[in-house]
């Protein structure tokens, strides 16, 4: 089939695993149209993935440079907890808003120090490393005890929704609206400025990248930093989603991150993927959840079933690789 | 200059304390710092070997999941020939070698908290199925019959996530409520939150929740809060943590259930002196719990 309509083969290829997420949601209407299709469900959906959406999104833009940030779960985790504390402590609602991107931009800075200044191998292990002292430092500040109960306004952006006439609590999650403010300007920054051109060229190749003149460490070093904030703003929707900086939070969801971006069709070599495909790969994650826990799979099931995912999804982009290598 | 530096540290690290052959040991599956759980083991440890006259240490993995770091402590124990270990395994089927090896140096072990594999070894600690129960007969007396309820599980490859969800789906069952949806939230104060979400929709009649610990039960209330829901439906928990009373003073969460964790500590001293001392112990001891209402919440603050 490619070659015969490069127009179809470009379309797929763009919006494929869009199309991958409809064809499921319609299998599960087909399956449960009773509570599928409920507004409530379909509301859980969103807000019960808007922070892995924007881990995801953090997590794409260093993938995209053939990096990789394990770092995320506890940046989150780190983040929910200083942001709690400063809550409690009765600091300015519009500061605590802050704390939690800035706690990210902070490990996010030391992510990306450490990759170019101590020229460790593979950021990996740099933020390995990090991915450690976050989440020591997230027991140390708390003693291992959660923080809970804050301020209305910090918990809005994790918990509001408007209800546009459903019923409770079915409704638009005002989580989603930061979500798409977020892949809109991370899909302008990537797409519409030089600096994002940048990003894809260090992916693509960057010995070639550093002999056009780009200075490759301080986009390394500002990625980091992007996927830092993104994993802070997620650590602000799930502590307002909850109420509580608790200090188990986000463990393992680093995975959860990589797992959606490889889903929604970027290249684990770097140089290829799209925000769409990020966010498609979330809801496909998203959507196979709901629809084994609608369908009372148990748990243990559906971590099967996401790992075959990952694996078929991966498969397919070999096979698009081959096929395109062939012309 | 670095491998000295290195080496300096490292015999720094092995210098640190060594017990004495009179000392008893309580090996907790967490720190006791922050965790109010664990830090009240270990003050109920601590004043029972002070009413003993006994040296009584306290050690415990940095997390509840270092299975590796808490066989290495046990194993450096039984090396310094300690007077007697009990312990909180965090995984009873790694850590039954190492107390198998303690036995066999005849260190006396007994189990406190979680129950290990070990054939002959006393367990002392809470029954969570009788404590899930009791849970399960508040919601029955306080609910009307037949109402359909749900219970949030923990993990259930653990012995205290099976305990709590068989216990509490007895008891719920046999009083003649309907136990609609059991799923496992793993612990976590979010997952219970999105658990929750999904069984209100699709159970949208539920009256009751159990949690079978607070933080999910906590997350389960933020799912019945944002659906306008928590005055319609009882939540009750299991731990009686601080948020969770604050949360039941609050007329939130109806009620959890506490365990006696300074008798977890104390008992297990008792025991293990008990066994130095040649005597012989019961199989299994119960600590005790206790159900949480807005009467007696104030106290677990």
């Amino acid at each position: 089939m490619p070659g015969s309509n490069p127009r179809l083969a470009k379309f797929l290829d763009s919006y494929g695993i869009v199309l991958v997420v409809v064809v499921m949601m319609l299998v599960l209407a087909a399956i449960k149209p009773e509570i599928f299709l409920k507004a409530d469900n379909l509301t859980n959906i969103l807000k019960q993935n808007a922070s892995l959406a924007l881990l995801a999104l953090g997590m794409f833009v260093v993938i995209v440079t053939a990096g990789i940030d394990l770092s995320v779960g506890s940046t989150m985790g780190l983040a929910m907890v200083a942001l709690a504390i400063a809550s409690r402590a009765g600091v300015p609602w519009p500061l605590v808003l802050l704390v939690g991107p800035a706690i990210g931009l902070i490990v996010g800075w030391v992510n990306g120090i450490g990759l170019t200044w101590l020229r460790l191998p593979h950021p990996f292990i740099m933020t390995l490393g990090t991915l450690n002292i976050a989440r020591g430092l997230t027991y140390l500040i708390t003693n291992g005890a959660p923080v809970s109960g804050l301020q209305p306004e910090v918990r809005y952006l994790g918990q509001a929704y408007y209800g546009l006439g459903l019923a409770p609590p079915a409704g638009l999650p005002a989580s989603l609206i930061l979500v798409a403010i977020c892949a809109i300007g991370l899909w302008f920054f990537l797409n519409k400025t030089s600096m994002g051109r940048h990003i894809f060229a260090i992916g693509g190749n960057p010995q070639a990248a550093r002999v056009s003149g780009i200075n490759v460490d301080k986009v390394l070093v500002i990625v980091y930093m992007i996927c830092g904030c993104f994993a802070g703003l997620s650590g602000l929707l799930l502590a307002g989603r909850t109420d509580s900086g608790f200090p188990n939070a986000g463990i393992g969801v680093e995975l959860d991150a990589i797992a959606a971006v490889i889903i929604g069709g970027a290249s684990f070599f770097g140089g290829r993927g799209t925000v769409l495909g990020v966010l498609a790969g979330v809801l496909i994650m998203g959507i196979l959840r709901n629809g084994l826990n609608i369908n009372n799979v148990s748990a243990f099931w559906q971590q099967i079933l996401i790992g075959m995912v990952i694996i078929i999804a991966v498969y397919i982009d070999v096979l698009r690789r081959q096929a395109a290598t062939r012309h | 200059m670095k491998t000295l530096l290195l080496a300096g540290i490292a015999i720094a690290a092995m210098c640190t304390a060594s017990y004495a052959a009179d000392t008893y040991v309580v090996g907790m599956k967490g720190p006791g710092a922050g965790n109010p759980f664990w830090a009240a083991v270990e003050a109920g440890a601590k004043a029972k070997g002070a009413e003993l006259g006994v040296d009584v240490v306290v050690v415990a993995p940095p997390a509840e999941s270092d299975v590796q770091a808490q066989i290495t402590q046990i194993e450096d124990l039984i090396a310094q020939g300690v007077a007697g270990i009990a312990l909180a395994p965090t995984d009873p089927n790694a850590l039954a070698p190492v107390v198998d090896a303690a036995k066999a140096a005849g260190i006396p072990v007994v189990f406190i908290d979680t129950q290990g594999i070990n054939e002959g070894v006393t367990f002392i600690g809470t029954n969570n199925a009788v404590g899930a129960a009791l849970a399960a007969d508040y919601m029955c007396k306080n609910l009307p019959q037949g109402s359909e309820v749900a219970i949030l599980q923990g993990l259930v490859s653990q012995s205290t996530g099976q305990a709590r969800a068989e216990g509490s789906k007895k008891g719920l069952t046999d009083c003649g409520l309907k136990v609609v949806a059991e799923q496992t939230a793993e612990w976590d104060r979010a997952k219970g939150l999105s658990v929750t979400e999904n069984i209100i929709t699709g159970n949208p009649n539920i009256k009751g929740i159990f949690g079978s610990n607070d933080n999910m039960a906590l997350g389960a209330v933020e799912a019945l809060k944002a659906a306008a829901k928590l005055q319609d439906v009882m939540v009750v928990g299991f731990d009686a943590n601080p948020d969770a009373a604050k949360s039941i003073l609050a007329g939130e969460m109806t009620a959890s259930v506490a365990q006696a964790p300074e008798n977890i500590g104390g008992f297990g001293v008792q025991a293990l002196v008990d066994l130095k001392a040649g005597k012989t112990i019961e199989p299994v001891i119960d600590t005790g719990t206790v159900l949480v209402t807005k009467e007696n919440a104030a106290d677990y603050q």
